[in-house]
């Protein structure tokens, strides 16, 4: 749980350094291209694109894969599955009983997969680039309320607090002999509520003083609060953010003005 | 396989052998522990944060397994028993008691373990009344445990361990929170159930604690136990104690400084140090 | 100037029958470091949220009497300007932190306070190196020890420019090494900062060299306030007030009460040494002999 959404790494590449806000605006253009292109060359184009980001991100490969392994696994159940159910076109390769397996039907598996590649890759560099706060802090400067971006913040820090709440009350659970993992389906829903109340009270009593502290370190004083970080755009983030465009606006005036089939 | 050691069943209740321990994270939080305790034992395992003596309390009821090492329970390995099993005979009370209590009243709470080790009904609730009669909680078994104040709440979470009636009953910093008469009146429990023939061992760093009620003292420091001696051993050394991020109590200190004048240095309670001082007083 | 001062309070929580807290008359001076001792349940931590104005503003109940801190009128502040006057260190060091790095948990009052970026700058660095984390700015709160998310604490309580701090049960969780690190630190900001400091705690021992002056409070009362050596020279009012007093104090006690002549009245070891080399002749004797 904690691995999945802390992924950021102090590595100081030229991605890391990139204000946030274009990192975010990157992600979300490259991903409507992703899901634009319906041919499998440019789509390996763009996996390969993005893969020379991940390796000039300094993330190696092998962490890449382990974050993602979720992923990997889904790319290849669809790789596999998709000619199963759509028979479309011709020629059939093969046939499985009812079922014709044909050549195209193949090919577009294969770009499905290519195209979540691309997707949770490019996602990947920005959580593994980015740290939690300054995601929040884009997100705050893009519009959102200072208030939900705080809630945000709150959230990401205490996730791992509790998941060490939970794994102690686990502990203590078991040191009165609950085999929590033993017995019917019931028996062991039943056993999950020693779990969840004392986790959910712990829960409530950080909130608690939470929301004191929180005004006891003047939240809320003034309307318009300052920073201490601001997060403000160089030269780089400009030439960034214009690639980024470049990348989603070209191959789309090709596809849908000059109609090149991409 | 490896042999047992030899030890006299009556009395062994719990060994740990050459216990190492490394976390996922690569940390060596044990790096070679040997620790013996026998029935009707009051045992100190004290040391500063990140000594090892948490991480050490978890192997003595199978929380955490050996990465190498021995655990050996009522004289036979755990390595294949599970913590409920080990439960029966290592009792384990955690420092913070809302990590366990989830019950609507405190009868049920209490009665949780005995019945989780698959007790008949009557002996479950023999079981529990015993254990809420002995921490004085008769008046408030209807009420939900989470609605009593800090002091009441530990004590239903050490009853709920004496429910099981374990052998060892491993306590880890059961005072923090508690005023001075809530943890006297929960120390004086303890002695009571350690004068009952059970075995003790005390998880703090409150040295006052252990110089009032401990028989024996193991310091540990960086995953290592640095002294296994009797109290008055281990309060004379108060360099050890130092160097351990532990502080010896006021009473240790100034008997330390007034050794030059014959005052000795193994002194545990005020009491003994006014012995000391006002001997003679009388001639 | 006082620093705080309470006239004739009284509140209660919903629902109680008991007043939490019923106190005539408390004046606590500016630059004075003073010790609230008492056992859990006596009122300490309302004592607290009434002095930055938790109480009544954010929680309710009936309230009577007047709150003054540095001469104003806590009840017609909020509590974020009162936070400006005075810092609120809370007993649980986990939910207190809540931001992702020590320099922003300290940043986060003087934004909201929307002081100038440069100075809030300076105030972060300012605050850590008060409470020993200097060079820390990056350390995720959640990665320090106990007795260093107190002082994390501390210092995000100290960027808001409070002249007064105080604290309930701050030392709680800690170990005793991290606990007189952080009551060192204390002091330290009385003394170099002239900050008034009032701590709540259930052990005399630790405070018993910081300490100006104890109040002992039972039961929602004020039962004794004075000087360290007056208040805890009594063992046995301590004990019956719920809270233990200091071991050497009792030693001193019990001494005094099974010889004539002036009773000892040490707190600590120092001050013991010289009272008992200068009371007992006999075991200077044996040092000579």
């Amino acid at each position: 749980m904690t691995g999945l959404l802390d992924l950021y790494s102090e590595k100081g590449s030229f991605l890391h350094r990139l204000d946030p806000r274009v990192k975010l605006l990157a992600v979300l253009l490259l991903s409507v291209l992703a899901f634009m292109l319906s041919e499998l060359l440019p789509l390996v184009l763009l996996l390969a694109f993005i893969l020379l980001l991940l390796a000039l991100s300094k993330s190696s490969f092998g962490k890449a894969f382990f974050a993602l392994k979720f992923v990997v696994r889904l790319m290849v159940l669809i790789t596999l599955l998709w000619p199963l159910f759509d028979r479309s076109g011709t020629p059939v390769l093969f046939s499985i009983g009812p079922l014709d397996i044909t050549e195209p039907a193949i090919w577009r598996g294969v770009t499905s997969a290519v195209r979540i590649g691309c997707f949770a890759t490019v996602w990947y560099i920005l959580m593994f680039t980015t740290q939690q706060r300054d995601l929040v802090r884009a997100l705050v400067k893009l519009g959102l309320r200072f208030d939900y971006g705080l809630a945000l913040s709150i959230s990401f820090r205490f996730i791992p607090t509790f998941g060490l709440t939970i794994e102690s009350i686990k502990d203590a659970q078991r040191a009165r002999a609950l085999e929590l993992d033993k017995g019917s389906f019931i028996r062991r829903s039943k056993n999950y509520v020693s779990v969840l109340v004392p986790a959910v009270v712990s829960a409530l009593r950080t909130a608690d003083t939470l929301a004191l502290t929180l005004q006891s370190r003047a939240y809320g004083a003034f309307r318009d609060r300052t920073y201490l970080r601001e997060i403000r755009m160089r030269p780089s983030d400009y030439v960034a953010l214009a690639v980024a465009v470049l990348a989603l606006l070209l191959p789309a005036l090709a596809k849908y003005v000059y109609g090149v089939p991409l | 396989m490896i042999p047992l050691p030899e030890h006299d069943g009556n009395h062994q209740v719990l060994f740990l052998r050459n216990v190492k321990f490394t976390y996922e994270s690569g940390v060596d939080a044990l790096k070679g522990v040997t620790l013996e305790v026998d029935s009707g034992e009051y045992i100190a395992v004290v040391g500063g944060n990140g000594s090892g003596k948490t991480t050490l309390a978890k192997h003595m009821n199978g929380l955490l397994r050996p990465s190498v090492g021995q655990v050996v329970v009522s004289g036979g390995d755990s390595s294949t028993m599970t913590p409920a099993q080990m439960a029966r005979v290592v009792g384990y009370a955690f420092q913070n008691p809302d990590h366990q209590l989830f019950c609507g009243t405190v009868q049920e709470e209490v009665s949780f373990g005995p019945g989780n080790m698959g007790l008949p009904a009557d002996e479950v609730k023999r079981r529990a009344d015993g254990a809420i009669e002995v921490m004085g909680l008769s008046e408030v078994r209807g009420k939900p445990p989470l609605s009593l104040p800090l002091g009441l709440r530990r004590r239903v979470s050490i009853a709920s361990v004496i429910a099981m009636d374990p052998k060892v009953f491993v306590f880890d910093e059961p005072t923090t929170g508690l005023d001075a008469n809530e943890a006297d009146e929960l120390m004086a429990i303890i002695r009571k159930l350690n004068g009952e023939g059970k075995a003790v061992v005390l998880i703090t760093h409150e040295m006052k604690l252990v110089a009032e009620h401990a028989n024996r003292v193991v310091v540990m420091a960086e995953g290592r136990i640095v002294l296994d001696s009797d109290t008055r051993g281990a309060f004379s050394d108060i360099e050890l104690l130092r160097r351990s991020k532990l502080l010896p109590p006021p009473v240790t200190q100034l008997a330390h400084k007034l050794s030059q004048m014959g005052v000795s240095r193994d002194i545990l309670t005020p009491q003994e140090l006014v012995f000391e001082l006002t001997r003679g007083d009388d001639d | 100037m006082q620093a705080l001062r309470l006239e004739d309070v009284r509140f209660r929580y919903p629902g109680m029958s008991g007043w939490a807290l019923d106190i005539p008359s408390l004046g606590i001076g500016q630059g004075e470091f003073v010790t609230v001792l008492g056992p859990n349940g006596a009122g300490k931590t309302t004592l607290s949220f009434l002095a930055n104005g938790l109480i009544p503003k954010s929680i309710k109940g009936e309230s009577e009497g007047s709150v003054e801190v540095f001469e104003h009128k806590a009840s017609e502040y909020s509590v974020a300007q009162l936070s400006t006057l005075v810092g609120m260190v809370f007993q649980e060091p986990e939910s207190q932190l809540f931001c992702m790095s020590a320099e922003e948990e300290v940043a986060f009052g003087p934004e909201n306070l929307a002081v100038p970026r440069d100075e809030i700058a300076r105030r972060v660095e300012w605050a850590l190196g008060l409470v020993g984390l200097k060079g820390m700015n990056g350390r995720s709160p959640s990665t320090l020890s106990g007795g260093q998310k107190q002082r994390l604490a501390i210092a995000a309580a100290l960027s808001m420019k409070p002249s007064m701090l105080v604290l309930d049960e701050p030392a709680y969780a800690l170990d005793p090494v991290g606990r007189i690190e952080l009551y060192t630190i204390l002091s330290d900001l009385k003394t170099n900062h002239g900050m008034t400091v009032v701590v709540m705690e259930r052990d005399a021992e630790a405070l018993a060299k910081f300490s100006d002056r104890f109040v002992v409070l039972v039961g929602g009362r004020i039962t004794a306030s004075g000087p360290p050596a007056a208040v805890l020279r009594d063992p046995r009012f301590l004990k019956e007030a719920g809270v233990s007093p200091p071991q050497l104090s009792e030693v001193a006690s019990m001494i005094s009460a099974r010889r004539k002549g002036p009773p000892l009245g040490f707190l600590t070891v120092e001050e013991a040494v010289a009272e008992i080399m200068v009371n007992a002749p006999r075991h200077t004797r044996m040092v000579s002999r």
